[in-house]
């Protein structure tokens, strides 16, 4: 257990009275953002218009995926990136995961699922299952589809070149938080003429997902995959919400820009940018 | 309850940990490392459940003589063989050590080396000039190329300085671009899980 007293030893004093240093503006910025998520919500609830989400074909393309594989009879691989549960493009790979796992279920398509993460496998396990259920072809789940490779990087890499190598899936869907394994898995995708979806916010990957994937989501759009898929007009408020903060901070940037041409010693917003 | 009572705590952990960022009591109460500490704990349990599902897979593998089951076989033994030697010498013994350094870590450095000939492979497929993108790209990635090895600097003074400045202007904006709308992305998600709307962790794909 920790001792406050001496955390406290090390902690400046409190910014006007109770926030933390350096987060006043976050707790601003993310308190107007809940208020405006919040009105949005309650638009969408009382059945008022709110704005559409534009169309994603990389998520169009997971539909078309499935197909193909259902098609040629050859199984789908869903990936959902390495990163820990708590990461949010793992999280947002859990409504996609649904939505793949229902529609494999349906079409009756095998869905190999590999994990590098013990937490992420437990959940995905779960998913798949209830997605199983929902389609209502439980008899179909096989518990062996949902696999939990290795908790090291290399590992799971190899581990699911064998799988992509052996089983040859006719769908990759790569979505989540990916790192110098993208390219890898990608090629040797394309090796075993799999149809590839990508998506993940790591920019050093995109490059590799952008050249080497028939389709990529890039950046935001991953985490507009469960209202765009469920549909749901309170959880397409969010994703406008979303929307509206960055045109938002596209405009403190571009005055920001302007400012800072005045005086660059002497920017007004800098300063309450960087003080509170 | 089976799905109330995990989105009540997810809620409740949630709002939490934004107190312990945000607000000063919460750091000196140090929620943050507290429960950064009740995770490392929690990790060393998931082990075991990694442990089980490998064992149940492989080990029906082997007893059904699956296709390809003699795989499922050395990884049953590599992974009990070593467990059992660590544990008879602990992960630092001289077997343990020399297992680890001596064949876990070049077969990992032996994947990660794969990474150039994959890169030069979809090179070759994304560089074929096909479409207007494609010879974008292509002259982009040429002028960059040759801009960052020495090659360039020969063949044209300033070569250098051209293709550093495009990645640390157009390339730097737009991935900062990528990276604010992202981050944006990850709020609207806490967001929606904290209060409940998204529910895909819990099983399926259907919101509140």
């Amino acid at each position: 257990m920790l001792n406050p007293l001496m955390i406290l030893a090390d902690l400046p004093p409190p910014t006007w009275g109770i926030f933390a240093e350096g987060q006043v503006i976050p707790f601003l910025f993310g308190t107007a953002f809940v208020v405006v998520v919040y009105v949005l919500i309650s638009r969408a609830r009382a059945g008022e218009p709110i704005p559409e989400i534009r169309k994603i074909a990389g998520l169009d393309a997971v539909d078309e995926a499935i197909g193909r594989a259902t098609e040629m009879g050859r199984p789908v691989h869903f990936g959902p990136g390495i990163g820990a549960v708590s990461n949010a493009q793992t999280i947002a790979a859990f409504a996609v995961l649904g939505y793949v796992a229902k529609m494999c279920a349906q079409y009756d398509t095998q869905l190999i699922q590999t994990n590098r993460n013990i937490y992420v496998y437990a959940v995905n396990e779960e998913i798949v299952k209830q997605s199983y259920l929902e389609a209502g072809r439980p008899d179909a789940y096989n518990p062996d589809d949902v696999r939990y490779i290795s908790g090291f990087q290399w590992a799971y890499c190899a581990g699911v070149l064998g799988i992509m190598e052996r089983e040859k899936p006719a769908a990759n869907i790569m979505y989540g938080s990916w790192f110098a394994e993208t390219m890898i898995f990608l090629e040797v995708g394309n090796i075993v003429g799999a149809i590839q979806i990508g998506a993940t916010t790591n920019t050093a990957q995109l490059p590799f997902f952008i050249a080497a994937a028939d389709y990529t989501l890039i950046g935001e759009e991953m985490f507009a995959a469960s209202a765009y898929i469920s549909k749901e007009p309170v959880l397409r408020g969010t994703v406008v919400g979303q929307d509206i903060f960055r045109i938002l901070i596209f405009a403190i940037i571009i005055i920001g820009t302007i400012l800072q041409q005045i005086d660059p010693e002497e920017n007004p917003l800098a300063r309450i940018l960087t003080e509170f | 309850m089976r799905k109330e009572l995990p989105l009540l705590i997810t809620t409740v952990f949630g709002l939490l940990m934004v107190f312990g960022r945000w607000f000063w009591l919460g750091q000196l109460w140090g929620i943050e490392s507290i429960t950064d500490q009740w995770i490392i704990i929690s990790n060393g349990f998931a082990v075991a459940i990694g442990v089980v599902n490998l064992t149940q897979l492989h080990g029906r593998n082997v007893q059904r003589r699956r296709e390809h089951w003699p795989y499922s076989l050395v990884l049953i033994v590599a992974m009990y063989g070593y467990m059992a030697i660590a544990l008879y010498e602990t992960v630092e013994g001289p077997t343990a050590t020399w297992l680890y350094d001596g064949l876990f870590t070049p077969i990992g450095s032996a994947m990660f080396a794969l990474i150039a000939f994959y890169i030069t492979s979809a090179a070759y497929r994304v560089f074929r000039v096909r479409t207007r993108e494609a010879t974008v790209l292509m002259i982009c990635a040429v002028i960059t190329m040759l801009g960052m090895a020495p090659i360039g600097e020969v063949l044209i003074s300033g070569w250098h300085s051209v293709a550093e400045w495009g990645m640390d202007v157009p390339v730097s904006a737009a991935f900062r671009g990528i990276t604010i709308g992202a981050r944006l992305g990850f709020m609207a998600t806490a967001m929606r899980i904290i209060l409940g709307l998204e529910r895909a962790h819990l099983g399926g794909y259907g919101a509140s």
